[in-house]
């Protein structure tokens, strides 16, 4: 089987920035991490200086996605190596652990980091994924809710919180946590754009009326954001055809309405070229236009 | 009153949940629409031609489940097809149970398309060879959503199906998938995914 460098035509320097640009955006491409990474240990260790034991981290992390467990022990195995006792990497042994469903050894792993350091949120974020793991969400969520009461700052936390919250359709509780996401976050137009979607999924007039305001607020943040841009024409559309809306609140919607779906035609325009499925969309814009000029 | 499935639609429901493994998956099937309602036609199967895929990730959120059923209902009357039915694959493997969420959307698609079906897709029992259908079709009466097996009946031609399945997993054909949130994050990706379409007819 050719390699990656020989395939894709690229330097050992090339693939390992790749990786870093992987490590950097949080990129969940395990399968790419594997091929790329377990070329660059095998041919360019030696090159690689101290990238390396991030790299084996990386990569092991990986690797347990793809139940490469021959991959994982390895790098695990060196990085025991160099560097004995670390907390960091009892977390790695303990990761494997859980990739394979041993979820009671990794517990006892994670409690013993514990003991040594009862402020190591890794540990104890891990311990919360095996909960999540085994199905059992409710406890996972109260482990959360717990942990954050103590690190109220875990951005990372947060989101899985509301992501637990969703998915137990407890969209009230996912919101708050999203609203804290905001607070320290009001830049980011990812969190306002899933604050306004849950409030939207919430329904009711008055959360119709937020999501329309949370949407336009991400527009605002990032004007190329289409689920925004959607957004606010579902929500906009739904609110002018709702009974309990006085006519200027109608007329207002039927605008903002309007004003998204030529925004949405004109991303469309811009986007194809006339390929066949954009045509359909076009087309489905257009329908979605004249239904809220007709009402 | 039964669906079957094209080695198409089967297809693509797989690699999309190859795709991401690590999230729940879910999609829409669809069928031709049937010319006239025949006197006996539940006798006949429905054909399901191909799948769409929507989301992976965080399903449960109604707006833009919302604009993917208006955009694709269009495509669909341009095409003569129907919504026919809807898949999903949870986030846990051993999660292999419809959830509150996917009842809700088969129910929305049952008020459409009567015999429409609802199918889980068993990541247990999902392999690279394919050997046996890995699917749970559900099928809605009287409000309540009812399990039934599925074995290559359930398929237009099952050895066709899990040859062409396992080939384009093997050939990693998933990594250019295209779902709905793909489209989403750039308009330019196709959720009809002609590429791998065209991959599946080359294999035939």
């Amino acid at each position: 089987m050719a390699s990656v460098s020989e395939m894709y035509d690229v330097t050992w320097e090339e693939m390992r920035d790749k990786l870093r640009k992987w490590r950097e955006d949080n990129h969940r491409n395990s399968e790419q991490i594997v091929d790329v990474g377990e070329e660059l240990i095998n041919e360019h260790a030696s090159k690689l200086g101290d990238d390396i034991w991030i790299i084996y981290e990386q990569v092991m992390i990986a690797a347990l996605d793809c139940s490469r467990d021959d991959l994982a022990w390895t790098c695990l195995q060196e990085l025991k190596r160099q560097f004995p006792g670390s907390q960091r990497v009892k977390r790695l042994a303990g990761m494997r652990l859980e990739a394979l469903e041993k979820y009671e050894d990794a517990n006892k792993q994670y409690d013993s980091i514990l003991q040594d350091d009862p402020t190591n949120t890794a540990a104890r974020k891990r311990k919360i994924s095996i909960l999540k793991a085994q199905g059992k969400s409710a406890e996972a969520i109260r482990e959360l809710n717990e942990y954050l009461e103590q690190f109220v700052g875990d951005q990372e936390a947060w989101h899985e919180l509301s992501e637990l919250y969703i998915n137990e359709h407890d969209y009230g509780k996912a919101a708050f946590c999203l609203e804290e996401l905001m607070m320290t976050n009001p830049h980011n137009h990812l969190y306002c754009e899933q604050y306004a979607e849950v409030k939207y999924t919430q329904g009711g007039l008055e959360n119709l009326e937020l999501s329309r305001k949370y949407f336009a607020q991400a527009l605002k943040l990032n004007n190329r954001n289409m689920r925004a841009l959607f957004g606010l024409y579902m929500s906009a559309s739904h609110i002018a055809a709702s009974p309990k809306v006085n006519a200027t609140v109608k007329k207002a919607n039927v605008k903002y309405a309007t004003w998204a779906t030529n925004q949405i035609n004109r991303a469309y325009q811009l986007a194809g070229r006339g390929t066949k499925e954009n045509k359909c969309s076009v087309k489905a814009v257009e329908e979605m236009l004249e239904s809220i000029t007709m009402s | 009153m039964s669906i079957k499935l094209t080695t198409q639609a089967y297809c693509k429901m797989l690699l999309h949940a190859a795709k991401y493994p690590h999230c729940a998956v879910n999609g829409l099937l669809v069928a031709e629409k049937q010319k006239e309602k025949k006197k006996d036609s539940h006798s006949t199967p429905i054909l399901c031609v191909d799948c769409i895929p929507l989301f992976h990730g965080t399903l449960a959120l109604a707006p833009m489940l919302e604009v993917a059923l208006t955009l694709i209902d269009t495509w669909c009357k341009e095409n003569k097809y129907v919504i026919a039915g809807y898949y999903q694959a949870n986030e846990r493997t051993k999660d292999f149970r419809p959830n509150q969420f996917a009842e809700k959307v088969g129910a929305r698609i049952a008020e459409n398309f009567s015999e429409a079906a609802m199918i889980m897709v068993d990541s247990t029992r999902f392999t690279m060879g394919c050997y046996e259908p890995i699917l749970t079709i559900y099928d809605h009466h009287e409000n309540k959503w009812k399990c039934r097996d599925c074995n290559a009946d359930c398929f237009e031609d099952w050895c066709e199906a899990q040859k062409i399945t396992s080939a384009l997993l093997e050939g990693r054909s998933y990594e250019s998938l295209i779902d709905f949130d793909n489209h989403l994050d750039d308009l330019r990706n196709d959720w009809t995914n002609p590429e791998i379409n065209k991959s599946v007819l080359h294999l035939c």
